[in-house]
């Protein structure tokens, strides 16, 4: 039992860590909460489940697929929804903009793919039991996802010019740093990132139309606790929360399991507004 | 007030649509000639649309078939469907346009529960001719809605058949009763737990799973430490069915599922991990659509199954949906070309005096003070992989 | 008071915003008479559209305060509808207590829509706009789920019947006509809230958060006001939705329906009450003209929202708004007018210096204040120099409470000033303008320059939500006191033009119109002449002068030394957070240092 719920609350928690992390990289260029970061997720999902099932291609093909439609809609996003908006001193128009987009890109999948869960496929086949690969592998490729963004940020030049535009957006810009064009290349990462959130979970979450508010929601707490724009806090904050959750489900019963989570979501928010590791506010005045 | 041409283009237009808007419409034409119209509130797209769309090739089906044999006595029917998404608020607004404005002469549907509820007195107050297939009990109230009608079997003969199937058949003394946490599955889970606690029955373990709960292995844990004998379950969620089932089959438990006819569909069977996952499994059926031994449906059905061969799709759909569906227009139809008039009173009436209708869903009798005309014997259980043409084979025992 | 007749355009306009809160009121009253014609077509389904408008309309008009007014993003908000309903149902049908009469049951349930308001709108004070959406999305599921497992009280997913009303307001015309004058009046009091002083320092904290709290604005106090309201209504909202539905199930209310309530204010345009009114009625309606749509509604819905914010972020509000379409004259000219001065201000005593005393502030490891003593004598104006980095804006924000020093201590007089607290300064007559300008872009000239004197308002929410005489007394007040102090500054026929369209010299000179507001004791700026011309400069440095003979004490921080020199009565060089020189001009003028570090040969 405790098994189980270590299991499964380990790799619902890297989905949701992986879906904050999304979030995160897309901040990091743009200063804009995304509302389509679970939504990419969603469509991880369902993208997988029509290469590899409906259309029939071998599961590699069918990832690489995923991943480059996902990443053109960050792009799109991008273009759309948070380019036009980041000139205006408004700051709340990129919340509407993303928001729609993220409904349309919500109801289109409802109509157009289905409105009730379909299967997704086995990648690799490996595991049994509590070591299934449903089990396994949303926690490896989050784990895989965290080493490879920090050796990009790190070690690459393009990974240091993202946090260079995170950091001082003036600056870069004076440094004669391309602004725009790292910034469309970090939402389709993030579109990429989000993809592999719902490859990886879809055998837990299956291809459901319906997933897409729920990882805005769930993934969106990792970055809340993590601090924005944190990484590591992020995944640590996805783990914990899929744990959480998985324990709450099991100890009070479906109904009030998203109650616990969101009444220990408001806590945490109104006790540390920036988070567990997160920075504090910039000067005002 | 300054007037400008903006004040004068606003105001007219608006004067124009209050005119529009003020003029009757569609002022009732020779009576004879007119088109029966019958008003269809399905939930086509939205969540658990799938007995919605399933009805709604029903109700095509019937319609062309009725109107190619000439019609009702030379009239027509024309179907006037509203997608309401299983949404109470656009089910509202749909019932009140086609009572008011579409001036429908009977209404097929709600298929959502939810949607019925609210419905449910707005057609009263009208008077409307109701037939749905809603589950829930108190949509039937012979008093306070005498205009409406249920075609399938209440939600308490649907909990007496599995109730009786676990307790007789399965022969099960302790069992673990399952939902979602919708308001059906939460309603249904707690009916159902304190029916078979009156039958004497221990109910050994209750949950409702929330229907996107990735992992439901502590439940299926828990059920079997309690020393359940059979899981009843109440939800139309096709992934929580799936999940349960295939944990059932990585505990190599054969615990056998006991209830909701959702366990029977199409979808359910490309969610399992394996096709041995879904045996044991035993859905809601009905007679009329069950095959015996030598896999033969009853004739009636047959006949039905004959007729839709080539126009409707069964094979990722149930039977008993089309086949309800083609009833309930046929009700209709019937009771217009009996009465002659497709006055409320008049369909009302006719439908209170049916006794044992024989229609291919099931065998109706309606009486002014028994609205719930499927017959309880009708009722049985099915093998929920068993599906050929939307049908199935009856569960063991039958 | 002759000042007046020089200006006569918006002397008309003035008569003509008097009239009431919602100018013009034609379009409300149009709307209303087509809600109330619709018994004439005899049509019942069009009686129920336009009753669920009224309906969701109530609840619009509370939630426009807060996310058009406000600006706070409250998605979720459907949570309080469904409080609202299940209260006034369960208490209608007697689950708990003995059933009480509908109306009863619908009071009871705004009460709870109060409160829960508030708990739902809490966050807004702490968290960020994204992370306050997503609270409000957390809330709504929250309230789903209770309803859905509190089954005894409940009904649980079987759900519960919706209130009846007495006669003969149970039929669908009689219902249609509660609900219509229902919404008006609701209308009614949203507008009086957003055309007083509350509504303008909503609309303040919304944009211009620093500039409203130098105003003496209590961010939270305000918030909650607003929570309290829009909760009443949306809960009272629920209720009549309730008995439109005849009977509810937790799983009527969608996260749709709160969509359409976000989507209608924000499509509608924020600070306007017609606008999302309109916006209301579209979207209500637009699922009803085809039957297709009505599956697609959540698309269009969003596709809608989409297209507003990109192509008309103002919204319908900014189309229909005839100020935007009146063209500018080319060439103004700013031309204070001393003799509204004169009015504005009189001849006032102002007791005490505003003095500090070894103020030391840091920011990580850097001393930005390095123990400055400072002090401003009533009636002069004093200058603060200094080398970019110098401290000088920093000292500013410390007088203005925004930071607190490490060390060292402020006083007005005998009396010391708190450290920290930004929104007291307005009370005790401290006043400020900014670098950069804090401006409404938005709202008009004059109702920027009105916030200046929030904290004078006497008139309570209460009096403002019912239009009592006392608050509609003050507003002329303020309304007058305004135009005066845009007379003094030269800006008196810019009065009723969007602030956004101001050139930028123009809005330096606006926002000391602002702080005359206040009729300040003490008046600190923040290089007021940073990109203004030469005339300008000069006609600026005669009105700060103008304004300390009237008593003030003025703090000027500038870059340009020339101003500084002609009208400063006292000058302080600030270099590297340490005090360099202070004296007169003159002194300062030929001062070692002073002429070294900064001023050059």
């Amino acid at each position: 039992m405790l098994a189980s719920i270590i299991a499964s609350g380990l790799a619902v928690g890297a989905v949701y860590a992986l879906i904050g992390i999304t979030y995160n990289t897309m901040f990091a260029t743009s200063r804009v909460m995304s509302f389509t970061a679970g939504q990419l997720g969603m469509l991880g999902g369902v993208f997988g489940s029509l290469f590899a099932l409906r259309l029939g291609l071998p599961i590699l093909p069918a990832l690489v697929l995923t991943l480059a439609c996902c990443a053109l809609i960050g792009v799109v996003t991008e273009i759309v929804a948070v380019r036009p908006v980041l000139k205006s001193l408004d700051q709340h128009l990129y919340v509407l903009t993303t928001l729609a987009v993220a409904l349309l890109i919500q109801h289109t999948t409802a109509m157009e793919w289905s409105t009730e869960p379909q299967p997704f496929p086995r990648v690799l086949d490996l595991g049994s039991g509590i070591w299934d690969e449903k089990y396994w592998l949303p926690v490896v490729v989050c784990i895989l996802t965290i080493l490879s963004l920090e050796y990009l940020y790190r070690y690459t030049l393009v990974g240091r010019a993202f946090v260079a535009i995170a950091e001082d957006n003036f600056a870069a810009r004076a440094l004669g740093l391309p602004e725009r064009n790292l910034r469309i290349a970090s939402y389709a990462l993030a579109g990429a990132i989000g993809a592999l959130a719902g490859f990886a979970g879809g055998q837990l979450l299956l291809a459901f139309f319906a997933n897409g508010p729920l990882l805005n929601f769930y993934g969106f707490i990792p970055v809340a606790l993590g601090g924005l724009g944190n990484n590591r806090g992020a995944v640590i904050g996805g783990f914990l929360l899929g744990l959480y959750q998985q324990a709450a489900n099991f100890l009070v019963g479906g109904i009030f399991s998203s109650v616990a989570v969101f009444t220990l979501f408001i806590i945490v928010l109104l006790a540390a507004p920036q988070g567990m590791f997160g920075a504090q506010a910039v000067r005002r005045v | 007030m300054k007037i400008t041409r903006r004040t004068l283009a606003l105001g007219g237009s608006s004067l124009a649509a209050g005119a529009a808007l003020s003029v009757p419409l569609a002022t009732p034409a020779l009576a004879q000639n007119e088109p029966i119209r019958i008003g269809w509130l399905a939930a086509l797209t939205g969540p658990s649309s799938a007995p919605g769309v399933g009805f709604n090739r029903g109700v095509l089906f019937a319609a062309e078939a009725i109107n190619a044999a000439g019609g009702v006595k030379g009239r027509r029917i024309e179907i006037i469907t509203r997608d309401t998404q299983g949404d109470p608020t656009k089910a509202v607004n749909a019932t009140q346009e086609m009572i008011s404005q579409l001036r429908v002469h009977a209404i097929w549907g709600p298929t959502n529960s939810g949607e019925s509820l609210a419905v449910t007195a707005i057609m009263a107050r009208a008077k409307m001719p109701n037939i749905h297939p809603c589950v829930v009990d108190s949509l039937i109230d012979e008093r306070r809605y005498p205009n409406a009608f249920r075609i399938t079997p209440s939600n308490t003969q649907w909990d007496d058949a599995v109730r009786s199937y676990c307790l007789t058949r399965v022969k099960a003394k302790k069992v673990a009763v399952i939902g979602d946490t919708t308001g059906y599955g939460v309603s249904a889970v707690n009916a159902s737990v304190a029916a078979f606690q009156r039958d004497k029955a221990e109910v050994v373990y209750k949950a409702n799973i929330d229907a996107t709960q990735p992992d439901v292995t502590p439940d299926m844990l828990r059920a079997r430490n309690a020393g359940a004998e059979a899981i009843v379950f109440w939800s139309v969620s096709t992934g929580l069915i799936a999940r349960l089932l295939n944990t059932r089959a990585n505990m190599n438990w054969d615990v056998p599922f006991v209830g909701h006819p959702a366990m029977s569909s199409g979808e359910v069977g490309s969610l399992v991990e394996r096709p041995s996952n879904w045996e044991k499994v035993y859905a809601i059926g009905y007679r009329s659509c069950s095959y015996d031994a030598s896999g033969n449906l009853p004739p009636r059905t047959a006949e039905l199954v004959q007729r839709l061969s080539g126009k409707v799709n069964l094979q990722d759909t149930l039977l008993w949906w089309v086949a309800s569906a083609v009833d309930a227009v046929q009700l209709i139809a019937k009771a217009v070309e009996a009465t002659n008039s497709t006055a409320k009173e008049a369909i009302i009436e006719y439908w209170n005096g049916l006794k044992n209708y024989p229609g291919y869903y099931g065998t109706y009798t309606y009486s002014p003070t028994q609205h719930n005309g499927y017959p309880t014997e009708e009722v049985v259980m099915s093998a929920a992989n068993s599906a050929k043409n939307g049908a199935f084979a009856l569960a063991p025992g039958y | 008071m002759d000042a007046m007749t020089e200006t006569a355009p918006p002397r008309t306009e003035a008569a003509a915003r008097l009239a009431g809160p919602l100018t013009p009121l034609w379009p409300f009253l149009l709307l209303l008479a087509i809600g109330l014609a619709m018994p004439l077509t005899g049509n019942e389904y069009w009686g129920l559209i336009v009753t669920r408008m009224a309906i969701y309309w109530v609840l619009v008009a509370g939630l426009n305060l807060i996310v058009g007014y406000a600006g706070q993003l409250a998605i979720g908000y459907v949570a309080l509808l469904t409080i609202g309903a299940y209260t006034t149902s369960v208490l209608a049908a007697g689950n708990v207590l003995p059933p009480l009469p509908a109306f009863a049951a619908l009071g009871v349930a705004g009460l709870a829509g109060a409160v829960f308001g508030v708990v739902v709108g809490l966050p807004a004070l702490r968290l960020r706009t994204f992370y306050f959406a997503m609270t409000t999305l957390g809330f709504a599921t929250i309230v789903t789920q209770i309803t859905l497992a509190w089954q005894d009280v409940t009904g649980g997913g079987i759900g519960i019947a919706g209130p009846m009303l007495p006669e003969p307001l149970d039929t669908t015309w009689g219902f249609l006509y509660f609900c219509l004058g229902f919404a008006a009046l609701c209308t009614w009091l949203t507008a009086n809230i957003a055309r007083s002083r509350f509504g303008r320092a909503l609309v303040a904290v919304r944009d211009a958060e620093v500039a409203a709290e130098a105003s003496g604005i209590h961010k939270p106090k305000l918030l909650v006001l607003v929570f309290i309201l829009a909760g009443a209504l949306a809960a009272m909202a629920g209720g009549l939705f309730a008995t439109l539905q005849t009977y509810i199930t937790p799983d009527a209310f969608t996260f749709d329906l709160s969509l359409l309530f976000f989507i209608a204010v924000l499509i509608g345009g924020r600070g306007s009450i017609l606008g999302p009114l309109l916006g209301t009625v579209i979207l209500t309606l637009l699922p009803e003209i085809a039957a297709p749509l009505a599956a697609w509604s959540t698309f269009l819905y969003a596709a809608l929202l989409l297209v507003i914010v990109l192509a008309m972020p103002g919204g319908i509000a900014a189309l229909i708004d005839p100020r935007n379409r009146r063209k500018l004259p080319e060439h103004r000219v700013i031309t204070p007018q001393p003799t509204a001065l004169d009015a504005l201000l009189g001849r006032r005593e102002v007791p005490a210096s505003l003095t500090l005393r070894g103020i030391v502030l840091s920011f990580g490891g850097v001393r930005a204040i390095d123990g400055v003593d400072l002090e401003v004598t009533p009636g002069q104006v004093h200058g603060l120099i200094g080398p970019n980095g110098s401290g000088k804006t920093t000292t500013l924000n410390v007088i203005s409470g925004y930071y607190r020093p490490e060390a060292g201590s402020m006083a007005i007089g005998p009396a010391p000033l708190p450290a920290g607290e930004p929104q007291g300064r307005a009370g005790l007559r401290i006043a400020r303008t900014f670098q950069t300008p804090r401006l409404i872009g938005e709202a008009s000239v004059l109702e920027n320059v009105m916030i200046g004197g929030t904290t004078d308002g006497r008139a309570g929410f209460a009096e403002a939500l019912l239009a009592l005489p006392r608050q509609r007394q003050e507003e002329r007040e303020f309304e007058a006191r305004a135009r005066l102090a845009l007379e003094a500054v030269g800006l008196a026929g810019l009065a009723e033009v969007r602030a956004d369209r101001l050139q930028h010299s123009e809005l330096r000179f606006m926002e000391i119109a602002r702080t005359l507001m206040l009729r300040p004791a003490f008046l600190l700026l923040d290089e007021p002449a940073a990109g203004l011309s030469t005339e300008e400069i000069r006609r600026l440095g005669a009105l700060i002068r103008s304004i300390s003979r009237h008593g003030t004490g003025v703090l000027l921080v500038e870059h340009h030394a020339d101003l500084i020199f002609d009208i400063c009565d006292q000058v302080t060089v600030l270099n590297l957070g340490k005090v360099l020189a202070a004296g007169t001009p003159a002194e300062i003028r030929v001062h070692k240092e002073v002429v070294s570090a900064y001023l050059g040969a």
